[in-house]
C-alpha cells in the first residue's frame, strides 16, 4: 500500500504544469481528483504519490449563449454551470451516476453522457476544446470553441474518457443545448425484467426517438421488481404525439410519474454507490442475454441499464474477483466487454480493471507513453 | 519526374489483387493525378484496387515492406488535396471494397466497406425505417471510407453532427499491413482510449479503414423547408444568430450570396430565387410532424425581424427540392462564371458571422476576386468560394494571398481553418496559425503511434519547416 506524499490544491494551468514537472523530475506519481467521488484504488499504487485537487480551478472563462458555447476551468460543479446556462434556457444534457456532484473536467475525463446521449449525442462529440496539462508538463489546447472542427488530428478525442491516463485537464470548452420545453419520463413497471427488455426493445426500434431509455432494478430500493423509464423531450405537442407513437409500436401504456426524474435519478445513483461497480457493455439486442448472465453469476443484484446502447451499471456490493471474472467471460462470449471498479472499501480487488484485445491494448500503451513518457500519471489505475 | 515501379514490385501486386487491378499505364494514371483539388496534381508510381480486407493488407504489407508510400483514396472528391498522389508513393484505391457487409434494424447499425458510396447506403437502410445522417454535398459519389478519413460534414450535421458522431467501429489497416479491430457498438465498456474518435478524421495518415460500423437513425416523420430571401447577408447573418438562440434545433441552416444566386438561376437548376436578393437563407426543421409548424413559424418571425423581404415554405418533395436548388447545386453552377473554383472552407462562432462575411467581401475586393458565398449558417462553417483562372499566374497568386488572410481573419475571431474538408496538403501552411509547436509535435507523435516509418499518406495535414508560411 502506497501513501500519498502530499495535496496540492492548484488555481491554474501554469501550476499544474508546475507541479507536473516537478513531479517527474522527482519521480513521484500524480492521481488527479475532482469530486473526489469516484477516487478509488489508492491502495493500489505501486510507488509514492501526490493528490492535485482540481477544487480551485474554477470559474466560467467564456459563455456566449448565442454561439451555444461555454468554456470553464476543470474544476468548476455542474451544478454552478447548471445555474449559469439555465439563466439562458440552456443546459448541458449529461446525466451519467451523480452528476450532480461532478466537475466538469471529471466528466470529461470519465466521458460518461449517460442515457441522454441517445436524444442529444456522446459528450465526446460535443467537448469543443481542451486545456490538457501532459505528464511531463507540456500544455497542449486542443481543438477549439467553433461546434466544426477538423484542422489536424483529433487528440481530443482520445484525452475525453482516458480518465487521466493522458493528462490533467484544466479547461474545457462544451457545446452546450437549449432546454427541453417538455421533460417527460414515461414509465412502465413489472417484475419480469425479461419482459421489460422486450419493450425496451420495441422502443429502440419505434420510429421515433426518446432522449434516453433506462432499464432499473429495483425500481426503487428497497422494494421489488423492476421498471423501464422512457424519457421524451420537446415541445408539448411534439412530446404527446411522440408518446403515442412509442404506445401504438411498444403495444403497452406508459404511466406517467410525478416523481419520475427523481426516480430515474435515485436507481442510476444508487448501482454507483456499490462497492465493486461493474460496467457492461453488448449490443442492443443482446442486453437481455447479459442481464441473464448478471442474474446466473450474481444472483438479483441491483443494476442500471441503458437499453439503446446496451450499457449497464450492475452494483456487485459482495462479488469476489472470481465471480467477476465468470461474468466477464460470459460477456465477452456475448461479444461484449466488462469493466470492474471498487471502491477503497472493498474486500477483494483482484480481478478490476478491463481486458482490451493484445494489439489494442499495445496501441494504448504507446499513446499514453507519448502524454506522459515517463508514467507519471494515474498510479491508482484498477 | 515519378518513378515507375520495379516489374518484380508490379508483378507482385498484381499476383495479390489481379492484374487487371494495378493500374501502371500513364493514361490511366491521369485521373488519379488530383482529387476535387485540382490546383494540385502529382502523377502517382501506381494506382493499385484490392477487394477486400485481406487483399488491402497483403497490398500495404508489400509496399511497405519495398519502402513504398501509399496514398488512400476513396472517391476522389476531397477538397484540400488529401489523396495527392507523391511521386514516389502507389495510390492505393478502395472502389473495388464497396459492399454493404451487413444492416442490422434491431441494433440500428451497418457495417460496410470503405467504397461504399454515402447516398447508397441511406439508399438501402430506407426500407427498414432508417438512413445514415451525414450528408456531405458530394454524397451522391462520396465513400465512406472517405468521410471516415475527413470526419466529413454535410447541411443536416448541424443538427446531427459530423461523422465521428456516427462510426462506433472500424477495423483498420495499419503499417506493414497489420490488421486491427478498435472500437465497437457493443464494446463501450472495454475501459480502452477512443481509439475510433482518433482515427476518424486522420486524413489517411494512420492506416486505411477497410470496414466501418455506422450507426442509423430513424427516418424522420415530417420535414418543413424555409427560404428567407434578404436584401443583405448581414440581415441573414442576424437572422441565424435569432433563429439559434431562440431555442429552435433546426436541422439545417445554409445561405448563399447574390454570386451564387445568380449563378444557380442561369443555369438548368434554377430554383425561382430572386437574382436581386442579396442572400438566401435555407432552413429546415424535420421529426414529428406535429411539432414541425410552430417551430417554422417561429423561424419566420426570425427572418421577418431580421429584415427579411419574403419567405418561402415548402412540405412537399418537389417543392423542398427546388427550393435546396440554389444550395446543392451551386458548386457545380460556378463553371459558369469562372474556369476555376477554390473551395474555402473555415469555421467562426457563428455570432460573428455578419463581420466576417462584411470582411470577406472586402478582402475578395482588394485582391480584385470574384468571391461567391455558399455555406453551412448554423454551424458558422464558411465557404467563401473563390473564382479565379488558374492561367493567370498573376490572379492564382492573389488567391493564395486572399485565401491567407481570410484563414488569419476566422482565427483572429475565435475560429478555425477548416470545418470539414481537411487540412490535407491545401491547408499545412495554415497548420501553425491554428497549433504551437508543442500540438503539431504531438500530432506528429501520435502519426508515429499509428505509421512508425511515415509511409501513410505522407506530406498531409502536419506542416513541415519549409511549408510554415506560405
Amino acid at each position: 500500500m502506497s501513501v500519498a506524499a502530499s495535496v496540492v490544491h492548484p488555481t491554474s494551468t501554469e501550476e499544474v504544469a508546475v507541479t507536473m514537472r516537478a513531479a517527474t523530475a522527482d519521480g513521484v506519481g500524480v492521481a488527479v481528483v475532482a469530486s473526489g467521488r469516484r477516487f478509488h484504488g489508492a491502495r493500489s499504487a505501486e510507488r509514492p504519490f501526490l493528490v492535485m485537487c482540481t477544487d480551485r480551478l474554477t470559474g466560467t472563462e467564456i459563455y456566449e449563449p448565442a454561439d451555444l458555447t461555454l468554456t470553464a476551468k476543470a474544476g468548476t460543479r455542474l451544478t454552478t454551470l447548471a445555474v449559469e446556462l439555465g439563466a439562458q434556457k440552456q443546459w448541458l444534457p449529461y446525466d451519467p451516476p451523480h452528476v450532480e456532484e461532478r466537475t466538469l473536467g471529471g466528466l470529461v475525463s470519465t466521458g460518461e453522457s449517460g442515457p441522454l446521449w441517445m436524444g442529444y449525442g456522446e459528450l465526446r462529440n460535443h467537448v469543443l476544446g481542451l486545456t490538457v496539462v501532459c505528464g511531463d508538463g507540456r500544455v497542449l489546447k486542443l481543438g477549439g470553441r467553433v461546434v466544426k472542427n477538423v484542422a489536424g488530428f483529433d487528440l481530443l478525442k482520445a484525452v475525453v474518457g482516458a480518465r487521466g491516463r493522458l493528462g490533467v485537464i484544466t479547461s474545457v470548452c462544451v457545446r452546450a443545448f437549449p432546454r427541453p420545453a417538455v421533460d417527460r419520463v414515461l414509465v412502465l413497471r413489472g417484475d419480469s425484467v425479461a419482459a421489460l427488455v422486450a419493450v425496451a426493445r420495441a422502443v429502440g426500434t419505434a420510429p421515433v426517438m426518446p432522449v434516453s431509455s433506462v432499464l432499473v432494478a429495483p425500481a426503487r430500493a428497497p422494494s421489488a421488481g423492476a421498471a423501464l423509464l422512457v424519457r421524451l423531450h420537446g415541445a408539448e405537442p411534439t412530446v404527446d404525439a411522440d408518446q403515442k407513437t412509442l404506445e401504438r409500436h411498444c403495444g403497452v401504456s406508459f404511466e406517467r410519474a410525478a416523481d419520475a426524474v427523481g426516480l430515474l435519478a435515485s436507481a442510476r445513483d444508487h448501482v454507483a454507490d456499490a462497492e465493486v461497480e461493474l460496467t457492461l457493455s453488448v449490443l442492443p439486442s443482446r442486453l437481455g442475454d447479459s442481464l441473464v448472465a448478471v442474474r446466473d453469476v450474481l444472483g438479483d443484484v441491483p443494476f442500471a441499464a441503458d437499453t439503446y446502447k446496451g450499457f449497464a451499471r450492475v452494483a456487485a456490493g459482495e462479488s469476489d474477483s472470481e465471480a467477476t471474472s465468470r461474468l466477464r467471460t460470459r460477456i465477452e462470449s456475448l461479444g461484449g466487454a466488462l469493466t470492474a471498479r471498487a471502491t477503497d472499501r472493498a474486500r477483494d480487488v483482484a480481478g478490476l480493471g478491463s481486458r482490451m484485445a493484445p494489439s489494442a491494448a499495445a496501441l494504448t500503451q504507446r499513446l499514453e507513453s507519448v502524454f506522459d513518457p515517463k508514467g507519471v500519471l494515474w498510479p491508482c489505475r484498477p | 519526374m515519378t518513378r515507375s515501379l520495379t516489374a518484380a514490385v508490379a508483378r507482385a501486386l498484381g499476383d495479390i489483387v489481379g492484374r487487371d487491378h494495378v493500374i501502371t499505364d500513364p493514361d490511366r494514371l491521369v485521373v488519379y493525378e488530383s482529387d476535387g483539388l485540382t490546383a494540385y496534381r502529382v502523377a502517382p508510381r501506381a494506382v493499385v484496387l484490392p477487394g477486400s480486407t485481406e487483399e488491402l493488407a497483403a497490398v500495404v504489407r508489400l509496399l511497405h515492406g519495398e519502402g513504398i508510400a501509399v496514398i488512400p483514396r476513396g472517391a476522389g472528391t476531397g477538397l484540400s488535396g488529401g489523396a495527392l498522389p507523391t511521386l514516389d508513393g502507389v495510390v492505393v484505391g478502395t472502389a473495388r471494397m464497396n459492399r454493404i457487409l451487413e444492416i442490422d434494424p434491431v441494433n440500428r447499425l451497418a457495417r460496410v466497406q470503405p467504397g461504399v458510396i454515402n447516398a447508397r447506403l441511406t439508399e438501402a437502410t430506407r426500407p427498414h425505417g432508417l438512413y445514415y445522417a451525414p450528408d456531405p454535398s458530394s454524397q451522391s459519389t462520396c465513400t465512406l471510407g472517405g468521410n471516415v478519413a475527413e470526419n466529413s460534414g454535410g447541411p443536416h450535421c448541424l443538427k446531427y453532427g459530423v461523422t465521428t458522431r456516427y462510426v462506433t467501429g472500424l477495423k483498420v489497416v495499419l503499417a506493414g499491413g497489420e490488421i486491427m479491430e478498435l472500437g465497437g457498438a457493443g464494446r463501450t465498456a472495454d475501459g480502452s482510449l477512443d481509439l475510433v474518435g482518433l482515427f476518424v478524421g486522420s486524413e489517411g495518415c494512420f492506416g486505411i479503414a477497410a470496414e466501418i460500423e455506422v450507426r442509423l437513425l430513424p427516418l424522420t416523420e415530417g420535414v418543413r423547408t424555409l427560404l428567407g430571401i434578404f436584401e443583405t447577408m448581414e440581415a441573414a447573418g442576424h437572422a441565424v444568430t435569432a433563429i439559434i438562440s431562440s431555442g429552435l434545433v433546426p436541422a439545417a441552416v445554409e445561405i448563399v450570396d447574390n454570386a451564387t444566386i445568380r449563378a444557380v438561376e442561369a443555369s438548368v437548376y434554377a430554383g425561382g430565387y430572386p437574382v436581386d436578393a442579396g442572400a438566401a437563407l435555407v432552413i429546415e426543421f424535420d421529426g414529428t410532424e406535429a411539432g414541425l409548424d410552430s417551430e417554422a413559424d417561429a423561424a419566420e418571425a426570425c427572418c421577418h425581424a431580421a429584415g427579411a423581404r419574403e419567405v418561402r415554405r415548402a412540405t412537399e418533395a418537389s417543392q423542398r427540392a427546388k427550393l435546396w436548388n440554389g444550395r446543392k447545386k451551386a458548386f457545380g453552377t460556378m463553371g459558369r462564371i469562372a474556369p476555376d473554383l477554390l473551395v474555402q472552407d473555415a469555421t467562426v462562432p457563428r455570432t460573428r458571422l455578419p463581420e466576417v462575411l462584411a470582411s470577406i467581401t472586402e478582402i475578395g475586393e482588394r485582391y480584385r476576386l470574384r468571391v461567391a458565398n455558399v455555406f453551412h449558417a448554423g454551424d458558422g462553417n464558411l465557404h467563401p468560394n473563390i473564382l479565379f483562372d488558374r492561367n493567370d499566374p498573376d490572379e492564382l497568386h492573389r488567391v493564395e494571398q486572399a485565401s491567407l488572410e481570410i484563414m488569419k481573419l476566422c482565427v483572429a475571431v475565435g475560429g478555425t481553418i477548416t470545418g470539414e474538408h481537411g487540412v490535407g496538403v491545401d491547408k499545412r501552411g495554415y497548420m501553425k496559425l491554428v497549433h504551437g509547436p508543442d500540438e503539431l509535435a504531438a500530432m506528429a507523435e501520435v502519426k508515429r503511434v499509428f505509421d512508425p516509418t511515415g509511409l501513410f499518406n505522407p506530406g498531409k495535414v502536419l506542416p513541415d519547416v519549409e511549408a510554415a508560411h506560405r
